[in-house]
């Protein structure tokens, strides 16, 4: 073998890695897997490693232009953010939103996957589709109708006509003008990762389920849900996060950037910006904090998946 | 313990009539099966009364209450699956206890309970292990624990055995005719093995394209099958048909001739019928003295030989010179079973005869049956001897 590489030294160094891996091809794929690994890490993480160099250069640096390493070390900045606006209260806001939506999304998701994942009827798959076509439409298409409900100023009219129905109650600057939005905005997805789910358990379990004494309803929260965990992990995860990091409809539904009103977590962040002065360190270390939550959330979350997946769970 | 009642029960699907007018009336304590080849509707039946599956027609009774529109939670009906259907998030005391826990028993109680089920069922020590640590035989042990620790009125079995191994099959088999005797409930038990229904049940309903064919003892079944699709399911192997004609002085076909008084035997001359024969009751020559009541020769070729070990089975050709076709072969087969002492080779010529009382007449039309035993009921002797005396020389 080594006589045989020896003797090949003069076909050039590509020549010969070329021939090594065809030999091992094992080493290609090896070192195939660490350049792809690795620059998905750094596109992934750069901007992280961003906000850790902007958080930590004290303000009127930045504004001198930074580098790729802090100039300075302000640890000072993760303080602040506290100081000159109640930021635990924006992530609180956003944590109470977030999980209200979150709950709301998979109570009614799950029985709209039990509906779609179990049950045969005619019309499920257009129902399904149109279902589905709500997540493909703009989330900008409904705020202006939703703006002018949610101020409760006129009553809503029958189309077309003056005809007036009601008066809806004023529900801007509260939660309930984000969290009926965000359901619905993000009920689609849900129902389709639940439906998948659910239609997987085999017709046995609910059926051995219900002859044990449980309606279907009963089976569903006993038995299909429980066998389903990794998604309903997998759905409410992703409703979380996406109304944690909400950022268009908060901003409207809630008419200033303040914690009072029910302004979130990007609201915060935003009202480090004053009329005169932008602490983008101030931006960039209350990005940090706002994002471990859900950092720790995923990882957390992550684990419960994989483990529900290879659990077997599901193996009769 | 109940007794239950099917009245009328239909279940039609978009296209298809599963269950066709099923009346059933099975007593308190018995046990039935309900058998047919897949596709039947003994599953569907079997849904409908568990409440499953709501009848579209007919009325479905569980003791003195009318259950068809129940909710299978209120029928007071316990079930094992085929695919068995433990939780598998659950241990194996909270899959026994899952009913008990829903109907808030106290904790003692369901102890207790649990406790007896397993030890019925032999789980003892096994109450912490997951489902998916136990074998076939164990799981489906567990699944009977969680049927009877309710003390229910209506035991339902949808192929319980159908997912073990044959050894098993056959030990869960006499585990269950215990059970049975033990518990003294109602049992109803679907399957497709005619061998299982046989052996377990007091009674046999064996359902075709979903309606009932006949409920009846299973030696009855056997012995006198209501029409030509019973003859044919129970009992393995199958029974042998024949199509042919009737005629002044009997039954004629391709392959042979019986002799008999077509009216005495409730048929008249022209009709088509089959005549079914199980393998059983054909006998090489040398036996017919051992023959009730032999009938007249009937010449074959031995073609194929299936030693058994305890006995042989024979496949007889029939029919002269006929096409080696699957078809032609099928009509002018004969099979016969040997005690395995018997010196048959294959490709032999054999003479064999069948035992006129144990011959089966249906009506080729409608299938159903029109003599068991082709013996004159009034006086069997004489008919025999002169039938004999006609077909022997």
């Amino acid at each position: 073998m080594a006589t045989e590489s020896d003797s090949k030294t003069s076909d050039g160094p590509l020549n010969r890695w070329a021939s090594r891996s065809i030999r091992n091809p094992e080493r290609t794929y090896r070192a195939m897997f660490y350049v792809a690994a690795i620059f998905f890490i750094v596109t992934t993480m750069f901007p992280f490693y961003w906000l850790i160099v902007l958080a930590l250069t004290p303000n009127n640096e930045i504004l001198n232009g930074i580098g790729l390493v802090p100039e300075g070390f302000n640890v000072y900045a993760f303080v602040e953010v506290f100081q000159q606006v109640p930021f635990h209260f924006y992530m609180l806001n956003s944590f109470i939103l977030a999980t209200v939506t979150t709950v709301i999304v998979l109570f009614i998701a799950s029985f709209a996957g039990y509906v779609f994942g179990r049950l045969e009827f005619p019309g499920r798959g257009v129902l399904m589709l149109l279902i589905l076509a709500i997540s493909y439409f703009p989330p900008a298409a409904f705020v202006v109708p939703l703006f002018d409900i949610f101020t409760g100023n006129s009553p809503i009219v029958v189309p077309f006509t003056e005809i007036a129905l009601f008066t809806p109650p004023r529900l801007i600057n509260t939660p309930a003008a984000m969290v009926l939005p965000f359901s619905a905005l993000f009920l689609p997805l849900s129902i389709f990762v639940l439906t998948t789910f659910y239609g997987q358990i085999p017709d046995g379990l609910e059926d051995a389920a219900r002859v044990e004494g449980t309606t279907r309803i009963g089976a569903l929260f006993r038995v299909i849900i429980p066998l389903s965990a990794p998604g309903v992990a997998t759905a409410g995860v992703l409703t979380f996060i996406s109304v944690y990091n909400e950022y268009f409809f908060s901003q409207i539904m809630a008419l200033g950037n303040d914690y009072t009103q029910w302004s979130p977590l990007v609201g915060g962040i935003l009202s480090y910006q004053t009329q005169y002065t932008t602490s983008f360190n101030l931006f960039a270390a209350a990005s940090i904090i706002g994002v471990l939550p859900v950092a720790i959330l995923v990882i957390v979350a992550q684990e419960r998946i994989v483990s529900g997946l290879t659990a077997g769970a599901l193996k009769e | 313990m109940a007794r239950v009642k099917l009245e009328h029960v239909t279940k039609r699907y978009e296209d298809v009539t599963a269950v066709d007018d099923m009346n059933l009336d099975i007593r308190d304590g018995e046990f039935v099966c309900l058998v047919g080849p897949s596709g039947c509707g003994k599953s569907t039946t079997m849904e409908t009364i568990a409440g499953l599956t709501l009848p579209t027609e007919g009325e479905v009774w569980i003791g003195d209450r009318e259950v068809t529109r129940l909710p299978p939670k209120d029928r007071g009906v316990a079930m094992v699956f085929q695919n068995i259907a433990l939780f598998p998030h659950m241990n194996v005391k909270d899959n026994i206890s899952f009913g008990l826990r829903l109907r808030k028993y106290d904790s003692e109680e369901i102890d207790r309970r649990v406790e007896r089920a397993s030890d019925i069922v032999q789980l003892e020590g096994m109450l912490e292990r997951m489902p998916d640590e136990m074998s076939g035989g164990q799981r489906q042990r567990v699944a009977i624990a969680r049927a009877i620790v309710r003390n229910p009125d209506v035991f339902l079995m949808d192929e319980p055995l159908a997912n073990l191994d044959a050894k098993l099959r056959v030990h869960m088999r006499t585990e269950l005719q215990r059970l049975h005797k033990e518990l003294e409930t109602t049992i109803i038990y679907v399957t497709h093995d005619q061998a299982e229904a046989m052996t377990m049940s007091d009674r046999i309903a064996v359902i075709d394209s979903g309606e009932l064919q006949q409920i009846d003892p299973p030696l009855v079944c056997y012995n006198e099958p209501a029409n030509l699709f019973v003859a044919g399911f129970i009992g393995s192997p199958s029974m042998n048909f024949t199509t042919g004609d009737v005629t002044e002085s009997g039954f004629t076909s391709d392959s042979f001739d019986i002799e008999f008084d077509p009216a005495r035997m409730g048929v008249s001359p022209g009709d088509h019928v089959t005549l079914g024969v199980r393998p059983e009751d054909v006998y090489p020559v040398d036996q017919r003295e051992s023959v009730g009541h032999p009938s007249m020769r009937i010449d074959a070729r031995t073609d194929v030989t299936e030693p058994m070990g305890d006995e042989i089975f024979v496949y007889l050709v029939t029919q002269e010179d006929i096409e080696m076709d699957f078809e032609a072969a099928e009509a002018g087969q004969l099979l016969m079973s040997v005690s395995p002492d018997s010196d048959v080779d294959v490709d032999q010529d054999i003479q064999v005869v069948l035992d006129r009382a144990k011959i089966h007449l249906f009506d080729s039309e409608t299938g159903d049956a029109i003599q068991h035993g082709l013996v004159n009921p009034t006086s069997r002797d004489s008919t025999t001897e002169e039938a004999e005396a006609g077909s022997d020389d």
